[in-house]
């Protein structure tokens, strides 16, 4: 008799589950208020990158390597072409007056985000079940974590936007042009209705 | 090129012409962290002298919905400012034999009826129409449908009906969280207002809803600044840690 053992992902799951949770910790407490949900959900994604500090979670593994400029070039590069479908809708009257403040909290809960998934999930699957599952898993996570705020109706769309961001963390080897390119994105919702 | 890489590129392909295609399917873009977005400002038809600039005209919408079998399934139709949105269940309508299609629309008014002695129209009025399709033929009702309304700042007590004979009032049901959308059931096609009693202001803020807005945004923004500095720092200093010693070179006599 032949048996065939596949090594399971233990700690690659085990670091998913807390990130699952942390959503659904969030959509727990939404009616207590956007400012505690989303500082528990916050918390809680600083708190898996906390834990996982002592592995480098801002260089690649299982994937390539660019240079930081390349890097930051290409993020800017698919945060353009992920906005650019918004620029057939309608401009917004929103003024730029509230834009700024509103922009920067965009961007830092964004890269909080992408440290946490496309940094150290990224990086156990990746280490644990190969670049392929690490991508998809990153994809699957990023679709579930919004599925509270935004509905069924967004996720193929989130699990799509999951997947680039995914696919470029491992092209680069980097987490920073995913967050560039998810904070651009995340800014053009406010131009265009 | 590494497998990793491989897999890199076709991820971002296919997940950038996935979201290219998915991105019209929905009614707002959203933002991939779940951080609201603060409503765009109230487009108006005929905006008070001190919004004049800047205001943008308001849109209006319309909706396709198929008969299957007699019936329409149900659906939704929106102004494309999001400024009126529809939901018609299944059964609402009564579409004469014959009907394929029910189209509907909802467009702003630019001359609406005026409103009872003692009451304000406040922001745009709305005609809402289905007819029947091919034909146009007018379809008629057999339940009401749920219409949701969005109002301009300031004073909002409930949205009124028009169907040609003047204006009334319906039981209105105001959104949650102070956001400026009141729903109604709506019993029947015509004109769509919100209202006010003339001269009514808008309750004004307190001290305290004036320091809770402000802390929740501040509150996140202080969070996550304190958190990244110390994840920073910790970085840092294991780096630091595990950066190995510099090799001294020796000369040799």
């Amino acid at each position: 008799m032949i048996r065939v053992g596949l090594a399971a992902p233990r700690r690659a799951v085990g670091l998913t589950g807390p990130v699952l949770g942390a959503a659904l910790l969030r959509a727990l407490l939404l009616p207590l208020g956007d400012l505690l949900s989303t500082l528990v959900f916050g918390g809680c994604l600083l708190g898996v990158a906390w834990v996982e500090r002592g592995t480098p979670t801002l260089r690649a593994s299982g994937g390539g390597e660019l240079g930081r400029a390349r890097s930051l070039l290409v993020g800017l590069m698919v945060g353009a072409v992920l906005v650019a479908p918004l620029t057939f809708g309608s401009f917004s009257a929103r003024g730029l007056d509230g834009f700024w403040s509103w922009a920067a909290l965009a961007a830092i809960i964004a890269t909080v985000e992408e440290i946490a998934i496309r940094g150290a999930l990224y990086r156990r699957w990746a280490e644990e079940a190969g670049p392929v599952a690490a991508i998809l898993a990153g994809a699957i996570v990023f679709a579930l974590i919004h599925l509270p705020r935004y509905g069924w109706g967004a996720m193929p769309l989130d699990a799509a936007v999951g997947l680039a961001l995914g696919g470029l963390r491992a092209i680069t080897g980097r987490v920073l042009p995913a967050a560039v390119a998810h904070t651009i994105a995340d800014w053009g919702a406010w131009f265009w209705v | 090129m590494t497998r990793g890489r491989r897999a890199g590129f076709a991820a971002l392909a296919l997940g950038l012409a996935a979201a290219a295609l998915l991105h019209g399917r929905l009614a707002a873009p959203p933002v991939y962290d779940g951080v609201f977005v603060p409503p765009e400002p109230y487009r108006w038809e005929s905006p008070p002298p001190n919004l004049r600039a800047g205001n943008k005209a308001p849109l209006s919408g319309q909706a396709t919905l198929p008969v299957l079998n007699g019936q329409v399934a149900g659906g939704g139709v929106q102004t494309d400012d999001n400024q009126v949105i529809i939901y018609f269940g299944p059964g609402t309508f009564k579409a004469p034999a014959g009907t394929q299609t029910v189209k509907c629309t909802i467009a702003p008014d630019p001359n609406p009826p005026s409103p009872p002695t003692g009451v304000d129209l406040r922001g745009n009025a709305y005609r809402v129409g289905c007819v029947a399709q091919p034909g146009g033929a007018p379809v008629t009702l057999g339940s009401s449908y749920h219409l949701t309304l969005r109002f301009p700042p300031g004073a909002f007590k409930e949205i009124d009906y028009n169907d040609g004979s003047g204006w009334r009032a319906l039981p209105t049901l105001l959104a949650a969280a102070g956001d400026p959308y009141a729903s109604v059931n709506a019993v029947g096609f015509g004109e769509y207002a919100a209202t006010a009693p003339v001269g009514a202001t808008a309750p004004s803020d307190s001290i305290f809803s004036i320091l809770g807005r402000y802390a929740e945004f501040y509150g996140i923004l202080a969070f996550v600044i304190i958190f990244g500095v110390i994840a920073i720092v910790q970085e840092i200093r294991r780096r630091n840690r595990r950066a190995p010693a510099v090799p001294t070179k020796k000369r040799r006599r």
